[in-house]
């Protein structure tokens, strides 16, 4: 919203002593942030009344004149000008020779060879306006020679403050909210503002509300003998820099008073006004708004009707058959409340944000209605002193609002403010405000004015952030929580995830990519894969949450076969499963197909390390009965921690793998994180190592046509009270490497001890049809 | 004689440092002070000597052997640790590593700081019910908030979450007061995609509850957590705000770091970026999470990990963060 300096002194009594370009920092500390702070009037100098003296058109231009231009001195100048509504008698802005505009210096030079001596001006070409069709035409009563600022206010500061740091404050949507926030912070004295008292001795309009719930109160006046005349150039400026468009003295009045007060107003022309309802619409009627749109209407929309026709859309925009007329004499004057929500989802739907909508979805004031009306009424007769009031001040207003108490103990005031304040000082602030305290011995009895209690003041804390607003976060002293050092109940979870994180980025190189919660459609339909799961509600793609966590990261896989053959990933993330959240870590290792075999190792070897390494516990991996068709049915593990099933080891199918990148393979790994999480780890114990050296003896076993599973069933049943531990070292082609670490807690083995081990074992391997290489 | 001893020793000295193998400094060993050296020669003649000279020159015989068998075991030692290059050292490759999103680090960082503030971390659901989202927080029916465009709304009746503050309601059912928590998590929007705008992105919340809290308690938190974070001299400052869930409600802007605070398009030219919402915990709220607001206050804070992280490490474009894109996330470092 933009605020106009100029407009905001009228309201305040000293406002001289108030530092104009400088309070909007601490208004943005005490009220709202202010987003830019603009000089006006400076584009420009020695800028004089004129008037046209002689006017002859050019010899050399189809357009041009050659005028005589009187500007205060003694001779008349010599000026050409190709604006078309140049005359004799004329008082129009001219710019002197020497003078600048927009930083360009203004010379006497020939203009197709006739001298030209400065320049008059349009309103466009002084800022004030968006007006180019012309000079700008003064009034005759301005004095030629003086400068033009002298008349106009247009050394302004215009102000933009973020409406969205005023969606709470109703009060503060239009000039003389502000002026009154201005007050409380400079600790001014706010001048009331200046109306037109109704007799209310005539007879009231016909003004009927339907539902009061979204028509709080509707004020009406009729006005009679007023011609519709040009708007006073100082109105113009002012609508004009706040963001406004002159149009007519009746329609400017009632935008002013909206960028005055907040209060959005509708004038009609009174001839086509028979009786005014207030009432819904009905489904897919239609109505042409004053935009010349046509705009479906349903039943949740709230209209203004004339007679039986539609009127207006209530709070939102008017229509063209009540448009105010160059040739209007008398007009109805509308100004009421509707209610927020129903204003803010009717202007939503329609697609239609309106300046008047804007504020109606902020909860105004009702009683704000019948001083707009007196205001504009004061306003109107200052340029139509012939006018005449035509009707009662007819007002439907049946649950008016009224203020509200608030009773604020002092003890709560001081636990927020972590100080004690003087009743001073609170009054002050909130007697500013337009709030007004009776002070007790423990508490304030506080009345919020209506224009607060509409919407952001019901409770006592309301008041508290009022006074520290106004009091100034700046006077605070920031102070530490004091120290507690009782043991917190505590949940694990952030540290266990930051844990195997580290450890996957930092031992296994792998990358942290984050994802979305919902399949991409895409990256489904070209693996042919169908989700029925839960939807989002509105959306055509995009729409089904993930039910499993390594499926939905595939695009993000596909995307990085772009780039490379073979990279490693990896995320902890929420899936909804069963309609129920559930959290998720998974790995997905890729590489060329040919490589498929090391991936797959690495896999089982991540599993296993960080069982081991975070919880020490051992993960047994067992066949997969495969839940999911897109992974292949052979290779496919259930990772098992105590016998508990905790996740899956998979490798996307062929098929699915070569969609994605040709001839890649892509291991995944997804484990429950929630049952993770609940793992206790497992006491680690020493052990006692015994005094005797211990011996290793490495046998290579040859395989054929079976896996290192049988050759552990073998081994399994070696025993031997000498066997510390047995392990698979390592396997080429077809030979497995098992190495046995052997020692007695007796005595130190010799040779005959090994002598007699290597003989058992090599004819128990043999007994059991397998081969070993001696 | 001394000058002879000392001849043999500057002689022995000159010979070992020309030899260059282990082989050579034997001979020389053997040649200089083995049994049938000249030194050896001169020590068993020392027996012949009278007995005065036998006490003026028998230490000295005997101490310049010993140097010199010193100097020979000296020099074999230097030859024994001069290490025999026979490998290209001036090979390096480059390092392979791995990587954490750039908003895990930044979320580690702050709950580090948090902790040390006496904060515990919790997390919640992001599939949530309207309850926890909207209304124990104060949000009413008609808040545009609850708008189909901004919330993802769900065909079983729950919504994803837009917030992480349900999880202020969450801790205060589960600790009770007094209470100090932080929730880092994603959250979601129904938000067009450009550079500036994500539908998925991640939030910290905290929340502090006891007797006694006060705005000065939030004040100081605040303050020190973003100099905390940027370790550097951040400004700040705090203006009114409004959020249902906080009463008084305060925004934080931060000093733009991209302009130093003169103004640029990232900051729209006011030189401040809006990083946190905060404020005192709204009574209505104490009372939806079971606690006495006539016995206890509280404050609470969240704000933008997502849009932290991009002003830590100067990311311009949004959209990368969730794009999985190797090439862009391998630049991030475990700490």
């Amino acid at each position: 919203m933009l605020i106009s300096c100029n407009k905001l002194k009228t309201y305040i009594k000293n406002s001289e002593d108030i530092d104009w370009e400088n309070i909007w920092n601490t208004f943005t500390l005490r009220t709202a942030e202010v987003e830019n702070v603009i000089k006006k009037g400076n584009t420009f100098d020695n800028v004089v009344v004129a008037e046209i003296k002689e006017c002859i058109p050019h010899p050399n231009s189809d357009h041009m004149h050659v005028l005589k231009v009187n500007y205060g001195e003694e001779e008349d100048i010599q000026v050409v000008c190709g604006a078309p509504n140049v005359r004799v008698g004329l008082k129009t802005a001219y710019i002197k020779v020497g003078g600048h505009i927009d930083n360009i210096e203004i010379k006497s030079r020939p203009l197709r060879g006739i001298l030209s001596n400065g320049m008059c001006c349009s309103g466009k070409e002084l800022g004030i306006s968006d007006n180019h069709d012309g000079i700008i035409e003064l009034p005759n009563n301005y004095i030629v020679g003086k400068d033009i600022k002298e008349y106009l206010p247009i050394d302004d500061i215009i102000v933009e403050i973020d409406n969205k740091s005023l969606t709470n404050r109703p009060d503060l949507w239009g000039h003389y909210g502000i002026a009154r926030e201005i007050c409380a912070i400079t600790n001014h004295e706010l001048l009331p503002l200046e109306i037109k008292e109704i007799p209310n001795n005539l007879e009231d309009l016909d003004i009927k509300i339907k539902d009061e719930n979204l028509c709080m109160r509707y004020s009406g006046l009729k006005i009679e003998n007023i011609k519709n005349n040009e708007t006073p150039l100082d109105m113009q400026i002012f609508l004009y820099y706040v963001g406004m468009r002159s149009i007519s003295l009746i329609v400017d009045l009632t935008n002013y008073l909206m960028m005055e007060l907040g209060q959005p107003m509708h004038a009609f022309d009174a001839r086509v006004v028979k009786n005014i309802e207030v009432g819904l619409a009905n489904d897919n009627d239609t109505y042409t708004t004053l935009d010349g749109v046509t705009r479906n209407l349903t039943s949740e929309m709230l209209m203004i009707k004339n007679g039986d026709k539609y009127f207006g859309i209530a709070g939102v925009m008017g229509g063209l058959d009540s448009e105010i007329l160059p040739d209007t004499t008398s007009i109805f004057l509308e100004s009421a409340c509707f209610n927020a929500a129903s204003i803010r989802r009717c202007a939503t739907s329609l697609g239609l944000r309106t300046e008047a909508s804007a504020r109606y979805e902020k909860s105004l004031d009702p009683n704000m209605t019948d001083i707009a009306i007196k205001r504009l009424a004061y306003l109107l007769e200052k340029e139509n002193p012939d006018m005449k009031i035509a009707s009662n001040l007819t007002d439907i207003y049946k649950k008016p609002l009224k203020e509200s108490q608030i009773i604020l103990d002092k003890k709560t005031l001081s636990i927020y403010m972590g100080k004690n304040l003087e009743d001073e000082v609170v009054t002050n602030i909130l007697e500013k405000l337009g709030f007004k305290v009776a002070v007790k011995k423990d508490y304030y009895d506080i009345t919020v004015p209506t224009f607060r209690a509409t919407k952001d003041i019901k409770i006592k804390e309301d008041i508290i952030e009022e006074i520290a607003r106004i009091y100034g976060l700046e006077n605070f002293t920031p102070k530490p929580l004091q120290l507690d050092l009782t043991i917190k109940e505590h949940e694990t979870i952030y540290n266990e995830e930051y844990k195997v994180k580290r450890l996957l980025a930092t031992k296994y190189n792998m990358h942290e990519v984050n994802s979305y919660i919902w399949y991409d459609t895409e990256t489904l339909k070209k693996l042919n894969i169908t989700k029925e799961n839960v939807k989002l509600l509105g959306k055509e793609a995009n729409n089904i949450l993930r039910d499993d966590l390594s499926l939905s990261l595939m695009n993000i896989v596909s995307e990085n076969f772009k780039n490379m053959d073979k990279f490693k990933i990896f995320e902890i993330a929420t899936i909804i499963k069963n309609n129920e959240n559930k959290r998720v870590l998974s790995i997905i290792l890729t590489d060329t197909e040919q490589h498929l075999a090391n991936i797959y190792y690495e896999a089982k070897d991540i599993i296993s390390y960080l069982f081991k390494v975070l919880k020490n516990k051992k993960a047994i991996l067992t066949d997969n009965i495969n839940e999911y068709t897109y992974y292949d049915e052979n290779l496919g593990k259930l990772i098992y921690i105590d016998d508990i099933k905790i996740g899956t080891l998979n490798v996307l199918n062929k098929n699915c793998t070569n969609k994605l990148s040709k001839k890649k393979a892509i291991v995944t790994i997804d484990i429950d994180f929630d049952l993770y999480c609940k793992l206790n780890k497992e006491k680690m114990l020493a052990k006692e190592i015994s005094k005797y050296p211990e011996v290793v003896l490495d046998y290579t076993i040859i395989l054929e046509n079976k896996k290192y599973k049988d050759l552990e069933e073998v081994l399994k049943t070696f025993l031997s009270k000498l066997i510390k531990n047995y392990q698979l070292l390592e396997v080429y082609e077809n030979k497995y490497t098992v190495r046995y670490t052997l020692g007695s807690d007796y005595k130190t083995l010799e040779q005959k001890d090994l002598q007699t081990f290597q003989e058992r074992f090599i004819k128990h391997l043999k007994e059991n049809d397998l081969k070993i290489i001696e | 004689m001394e000058e002879k001893l000392n001849s043999l020793k500057e002689e022995l000295k000159e010979k070992l440092s020309e030899a260059k193998k282990e082989a050579d400094i034997l001979n020389i060993k053997s040649e200089y002070v083995g049994k049938k050296s000249e030194i050896a020669n001169i020590l068993s003649s020392l027996k012949d000597m009278s007995i005065e000279d036998k006490k003026k020159y028998g230490s000295l015989i005997n101490n310049t052997k010993k140097e010199m068998e010193n100097l020979v075991a000296l020099r074999l030692e230097e030859l024994e640790n001069k290490s025999n290059i026979t490998f290209d050292d001036s090979i390096h490759f480059e390092v392979e590593n791995g990587s954490l999103h750039p908003v895990t680090i930044i979320a580690h960082e702050i709950t580090d700081i948090l902790k040390r503030m006496g904060f515990t971390v919790v997390s919640g659901p992001e599939m949530e019910s309207e309850y926890y989202n909207f209304e124990a927080l104060n949000v009413p029916k008609d808040h545009p908030a609850r708008d189909m465009q901004d919330t993802y709304f769900l065909d079983n009746g729950m919504l994803l979450r837009t917030q992480t503050s349900d999880n202020q309601i969450h801790a205060m059912e589960n600790f009770k007061a007094p209470l100090r928590i932080c929730s880092p998590g994603r959250v979601f929007r129904n938000e067009d995609l450009d550079a500036n705008h994500e539908n998925t992105f991640f939030q910290i919340e905290g929340m502090v509850i006891d007797k006694g809290v006060t705005i000065e308690n939030l004040l100081y938190v605040m303050q020190n957590l973003l100099k905390e974070i940027f370790h550097e001299d951040v400004k700040v400052r705090l203006r009114p705000g409004f959020f249902p869930f906080t009463e008084p409600s305060y925004e934080m802007d931060m000093s733009c770091l991209i302009c130093g605070g003169k103004g640029c398009p990232t900051c729209k030219n006011s030189g401040w970026i809006e990083m946190v919402g905060s404020g005192m915990v709204h009574p209505s709220v104490l009372r939806a999470g079971g606690i006495n607001p006539d016995e206890y206050t509280g404050f609470a804070f969240g704000f933008g990990l997502t849009r932290l992280a991009m002003m830590k490490y100067k990311i311009n474009d949004i959209r990368v963060l969730n794009s999985g894109d190797i090439r862009y996330l391998s630049e991030f470092n475990i700490e």
